[in-house]
């Protein structure tokens, strides 16, 4: 049943699915990847030397290493104006890419028309496994790395991902990137596997085949397009042994099973397989320097540090701040500062526009007038991750958590900033790799413990409570090690306890040399930990001041109960 | 880790239980392939295994039922006329290159069959048929009309006629009959069997002196070519050329006739097809078809043909199967000629087939494998295909 043909192809069949798995596990959706393909094996073919001259292996290795470029080329050519497109929007323009990379190959003098050019058969079964291992052992060492990680937060939520300091444009593209060199990986062992590259070999049909096997296999899981491709590869085959006759009722079982595959297994075959992580122990390290009241200053030293402002610093500086949606004037003309080790309380009625000034805050909304400098920067002209690197960091009014990630996980990607890039160390197993991820862990799991969520760590972040959820925010925004913290109502949905213990939380970093930021309902909560409020009503500052004060003042109390009537 | 391993165990149980319920295997031949007796006296003791990859499913899907039909009515006739036994397995190749490549693997291998017909697409006999070469297994091509599919290897023969068989026939006569001085071509480029076909009949028309006025693309899932043709009319021309599969030449020729073209249109060999008159109905009349097979022959091989054919099928039989039909007789011609159904028997005995009569005429293998028998010009009246004169 498994004839030389079957075991080659469910290995070129991996490495086709592996570039779709590429971008799927950073949330991009592309059909170009045949024109990726189609792009490399033709260049290939007419560039790389001829087998008999300089031997088969060498060919192929030539032909590979052109294709890969080609491919890589062509994605970073279509990558950059089609980026900062979404979902189906992506998935039809790189679709229209592949189709016209396929008319062009048809109409040109050079590529045979739809007759193809006719190519030496050098690829066996062992080449395209080790092709195939080399990609796999790609994607498994890239998975649990800094930019492995981002690309998974990217994909869970684009918004929390920038806020926490990842460069999603940058990422994105570098994802498509790779799609594009292992879609040309593949193109290429197709042609010297078939003997003939023809257009329509890369046609819309190639597309769909490999995001099937990509989806069937698992687009969280590494070894997920080698199990796809498997059972797709395998499937006409164990008809063909079965005897079922030859005709329309092989392709109708071959759809039927990827249906009952896709309800009883939406994560694919390989999404039932756990993710497996390991928590670090804190307390029992010996060599540690941390001590057991936790604390973000003992990080060790292999994690990168940031210069905090001095206690009394102005870390931020809005002046005249405004934004206008249409006629709606959200928030009008705000001159604000807030200071190292200060914790500001922002208050007022629903609909006053607190979370739009924090917004424009931490650089994802752009102001209408005005300027927000927040430690540096421009908020609002430098892009979110740069506001991020600045030392901003925040929590979401309704929770932006990578919910398929762990609570670990979503911490470790809070501390993209203060991580050091381990990608390419992992490729080679350097030990400096272990140490610093080894590190990431420690200090993403004393943020946890901070918050009071270690026991948690391996839950999945959308599988928590309420509460919690809120908690794991705060935790991964301080994985970033943030100079200025912001917290937009993070109180909501607790109970009494709840609530208390997080005051309790925020007082004590605030009592580290944090600036922080607090919106919040909540105006007991507000005025037990604040040191300084403002009141923010139709988008004007109506008060400021010491809790007690701004409690009293008429102007406050008439916002928030009305005028009698 | 565990789930994938059960997936994979219960997938292994469900095959080995039911393979092991579907009883038999294929009957190998050991030594007994080799019969006793001469020409039609020759009887073989175990049945001839012969492999047929068609495109049962997929984008060639229309082409690979109609061979089929062909195949087993030809395999039907030969068993019951006795002495030797044809044990037939059709295959599907799904239209995909990787399917004809295993189709052809377990052909050559595990199914041990003596000659193997097929693939449908040209496209894909480049792709599985040197695989029966490496392995020593005769092929028979039915249908695969490009250059070079015999020069692949001495393993690898056909029965179909090329298009430059059959194309510069049709184009003579066209010019013969209507007196045509100019034309305008018209090709699918997007598929190797019909830009194949306009390529010949571009040097057929130079050759002959045609002007072309025009040559105008459209793709093999088109069906609206009003714009084209309104083109085409423009440029007011003695013939229109169509190189085209029998779905776009249905739809093609009616509107041609709808925008008021009168002049003879020319098809190649995928409008050798009774459905053209079927479906496009009085538009078909006065097109002029170049082919490999005449429908209209009335050599005893072919009106049996057509009669059987009708009557096993319930419709009528088109190129495909009747190129079908005569390569197994072929294969019949090839196995009695040494009386033995082994490989290398089969390959020398297709080799010197020379004036064999079948549903095709009196056919010819040469020494370049391919074969040789007369094409025909035919033109559609009054419903059916009748040779052009």
């Amino acid at each position: 049943m498994l004839t030389e043909s079957t075991v080659t192809f469910i290995a070129l069949g991996a490495i086709f699915a592996f570039s779709f798995y590429a971008v799927l596990n950073a949330g991009q959706l592309s059909l170009g990847q045949a024109g990726f393909a189609s792009v490399a094996a033709y260049t290939s073919v007419l560039l790389a030397p001829d087998p008999d001259v300089v031997g088969d292996l060498a060919a192929l290795l030539i032909a590979l290493v052109i294709g890969m470029t080609a491919g890589t080329v062509a994605a970073v050519v279509l990558g950059l104006p089609t980026m900062h497109l979404r979902g189906v929007f992506l998935a039809i323009a790189t679709l229209g890419f592949a189709e016209a990379v396929r008319i062009f190959l048809l109409n040109a003098e050079w590529t045979g028309g739809a007759q193809g050019l006719s190519v030496p058969k050098i690829v066996t079964p062992a080449i395209a496994w080790v092709v195939l291992a080399i990609v796999a052992y790609w994607f498994w060492r890239s998975g649990p790395t800094r930019y492995g990680r981002a690309l998974e937060a990217i994909r869970e939520d684009e918004l929390a991902a920038g806020a926490m300091g990842i460069d999603v444009g940058r990422h994105r593209l570098g994802a498509f990137a790779t799609a594009g060199a292992v879609a040309g990986l593949y193109g290429v062992l197709w042609a010297y596997t078939v003997r003939l590259v023809a257009p329509a070999d890369f046609g819309f049909t190639a597309a769909i085949d490999g995001l099937v096997t990509a989806m069937v296999g698992g687009t969280t899981m590494f070894v997920g397009p080698v199990v796809g491709s498997a059972f797709l590869t395998v499937i006409p085959e164990i008809q063909r042994a079965l005897g079922v006759e030859a005709g329309w009722i092989r392709p109708f079982v071959a759809g039927l099973l990827l249906l009952v595959v896709i309800l009883f297994l939406p994560g694919g075959l390989a999404g039932r397989i756990p993710r497996r992580i390991r928590v670090p122990d804190l307390d029992g390290r010996g060599s540690g320097s941390g001590s057991d009241d936790g604390g973000s200053s003992d990080d060790g030293a292999d994690l990168r540090t940031r210069e905090h402002a001095p206690r009394g610093d102005v870390v931020a500086r809005l002046s005249g701040l405004s934004k206008d949606y249409g006629g709606v004037h959200a928030v009008r003309g705000v001159d604000l500062e807030v200071r190292s080790g200060e914790l500001l309380g922002l208050i007022g009625p629903n609909g006053a526009g607190k979370t739009t000034l924090v917004n424009m805050l931490s650089g994802l909304v752009a102001p209408s007038s005005g300027t927000a400098s927040v430690l540096g920067v421009t908020a609002g002209r430098a892009p979110v991750h740069r506001v991020a690197a600045a030392g901003v960091s925040r929590t979401f009014q309704h929770s932006k958590l990578f919910d398929r990630l762990s609570a670990l996980e979503n911490v470790l990607v809070g501390g993209h900033l203060v991580t050091r890039p381990t990608l390419l160390r992992r490729l080679l197993w350097l030990p400096s790799a272990r140490r610093d991820e080894q590190a990431a862990l420690t200090h993403a799991a004393r943020c946890l413990r901070r918050v009071g969520m270690l026991e948690a760590a391996t839950t999945r972040a959308g599988a928590l409570s309420y509460g919690d959820q809120r908690r794991l925010e705060i935790a991964r925004a301080l994985a970033a090690d943030p100079s200025l913290l912001i917290l937009d109502e993070p109180a909501a949905g607790m109970n009494q306890v709840e609530a208390g213990e997080l005051a309790h939380l925020i007082r004590s970093l605030a009592d580290d040399g944090l600036a922080v930021l607090l919106i919040e309902h909540n105006v007991g909560l507000v005025r037990q930990v604040c040191d300084r409020v403002v009141v923010l009503n139709f988008g004007e500052v109506i008060a400021t001041g010491a809790p007690s004060d701004v409690a009293a003042d008429p102007r406050v109390v008439e916002a928030y109960l009305g005028t009698e009537a | 880790m565990s789930h994938r391993a059960r997936v994979f165990l219960a997938a292994t149980a469900v095959t080995v239980t039911l393979a092991a319920c579907s009883s038999g295997g294929t009957g190998d031949g050991g030594g007994s392939l080799v019969g006793e007796g001469t020409g039609a006296d020759c009887t073989i003791g175990s049945p001839v295994p012969v492999g047929a990859a068609l495109s049962l499913t997929g984008a060639a899907a229309s082409y690979g039922e109609s061979q089929r039909q062909g195949l087993e009515l030809a395999a039907e006739q030969l068993n019951a006329r006795g002495g030797v036994e044809y044990e037939l397995t059709v295959e599907d190749d799904q239209t995909d290159p990787r399917q004809g490549i295993a189709v052809f693997e377990q052909l050559t291998a595990d199914d041990g069959v003596s000659v193997i017909i097929g693939p449908t697409l040209s496209n894909g006999g480049f792709q599985a048929q040197p695989i029966a070469q490496e392995e020593g297994v005769p092929v028979l091509a039915i249908s695969n009309t490009a250059d070079g599919i015999t020069e692949q290897g001495d393993y690898i023969f056909r029965d179909s006629l090329t298009e430059a068989q059959v194309i510069p026939q049709t184009v003579a006569k066209a010019k013969e009959v209507y007196g045509a001085q100019s034309a305008v071509v018209m090709y699918s480029n997007d598929d190797a069997f019909t830009e194949a076909g306009y390529e010949v009949f571009a040097q057929a028309l130079d050759a002959e002196g045609i002007e072309v006025a025009e040559t105008l693309e459209f793709s093999t899932a088109d069906t609206d070519f009003r714009a084209l043709l309104t083109e085409a009319k423009a440029a007011d021309a003695d013939l229109l050329v169509v190189s085209g599969l029998i779905e776009a030449a249905i739809p093609l020729v009616t509107q041609a006739r709808e925008l008021g073209i009168d002049v003879p249109i020319v098809g190649g060999n995928g409008f050798n097809n009774p459905q053209l008159m079927a479906d496009a109905g009085d538009a078909a009349e006065g097109v002029v078809v170049g082919a490999a097979w005449n429908s209209a022959s009335d050599n005893p091989e072919n009106t049996a043909f057509l009669a059987d054919f009708e009557e096993k099928h319930g419709s009528q039989p088109d190129q495909f199967a009747a190129q079908a039909f005569a390569g197994l007789m072929l294969i019949d011609t090839a196995v009695r000629a040494s009386c033995s159904g082994e490989r290398d028997a089969i390959k020398d005995g297709l080799g010197t087939i020379d004036g064999v009569p079948s549903v095709l005429g009196e056919l010819t293998i040469n020494d370049a494998r391919d074969a040789e028998h007369e094409a025909v010009v035919q033109i559609v009246e009054d419903g059916t295909f009748t040779v052009l004169d």
